[in-house]
């Protein structure tokens, strides 16, 4: 069984966890108290396929490619919250874009593979708590060959 | 007309205010009464919520202006009370039907220490 969609879902959240200064990292758990933080959730993504325009008579258990594109939260409370952000923002990019098993294990990414990661954008929410609360939300896309036979 | 510093504040702030220190400026840190008014605060991180508090305090006006503190010394105030010391971020003022002079003022606090980061 290979189910390329959890096996992304679930090294993203090894990724995260590695951010430098990450206290928590979990997957779709929305309810976080300060103590938590700085945090990074990962939920877990919406998926598109193009088969919907698809009316030839391939078979329906044929490879397709499939975009998933999950969103990771990053969860902050500090004196320098917007500093903080930044940075936690920078590693999150580069470990997920960069990360060799996403890459060439999992979404197979490169010239022989048809996988695809991007970065799709980021946006921000502030507030006063204790001290000053920073949130980023980034957006990913995955292209990934989704092999229903194998699942 | 009614005092309400007299009939309603002044009780009310003797029976659950507590003592406490503000420093504003260069001034000399003055005593004061005041009542704890931190509050749970959730915010939103995505489709996640954060949960914390939102500290604040109220005090009298009458009584900070005796002690000569003007509004505009609020601001960067630092505030003493139930074991715990918070710079004052901004504040807002409650009116009293004997005019707002003689009303309360909330403070919204922030950690010691805390910057706009």
């Amino acid at each position: 069984m290979v189910d390329v969609r959890e096996d992304i879902l679930a090294r993203l959240l090894e990724v995260v966890a590695t951010i430098p200064n990450i206290r928590t990292a979990v997957r779709n758990n929305v309810d976080l108290t300060e103590e938590h933080l700085p945090a990074a959730i990962v939920f877990d993504g919406d998926e598109e396929t193009a088969d919907a325009s698809d009316m030839s008579m391939r078979p329906p258990h044929r490879p397709t490619v499939v975009q998933m594109t999950p969103e990771i939260i990053i969860a902050q409370q500090s004196d320098q919250v917007g500093s903080d952000i930044t940075t936690l923002r920078r590693e999150l990019i580069k470990r997920v874009l960069t990360d060799t098993e996403l890459n060439e294990q999992i979404v197979k990414t490169g010239r022989h593979g048809n996988g695809a990661i991007r970065y799709l954008g980021c946006q921000t929410d502030v507030g006063w708590m204790r001290s000053l609360h920073g949130a980023l939300r980034a957006q990913f896309m995955f292209k990934y060959t989704l092999k229903p036979e194998d699942l | 007309m009614i005092d309400y510093s007299a009939l309603l504040y002044d009780p009310v702030y003797a029976e659950i205010g507590v003592p406490a220190t503000l420093a504003a400026g260069t001034a000399d840190e003055i005593e004061l009464v005041v009542i704890d008014d931190t509050r749970p605060k959730v915010l939103p991180a995505g489709s996640a919520e954060v949960r914390s508090v939102g500290p604040g305090a109220f005090a009298r006006i009458p009584e900070l202006a005796a002690a000569g503190i003007a509004r505009e010394d609020y601001t960067d105030a630092v505030l003493s009370f139930n074991g715990r010391t918070w710079t004052v971020r901004s504040y807002e003022l409650r009116g009293s039907p004997n005019g707002e002079d003689l009303g309360e003022v909330r403070f919204l606090l922030k950690a010691a220490g805390s910057t706009d980061g």
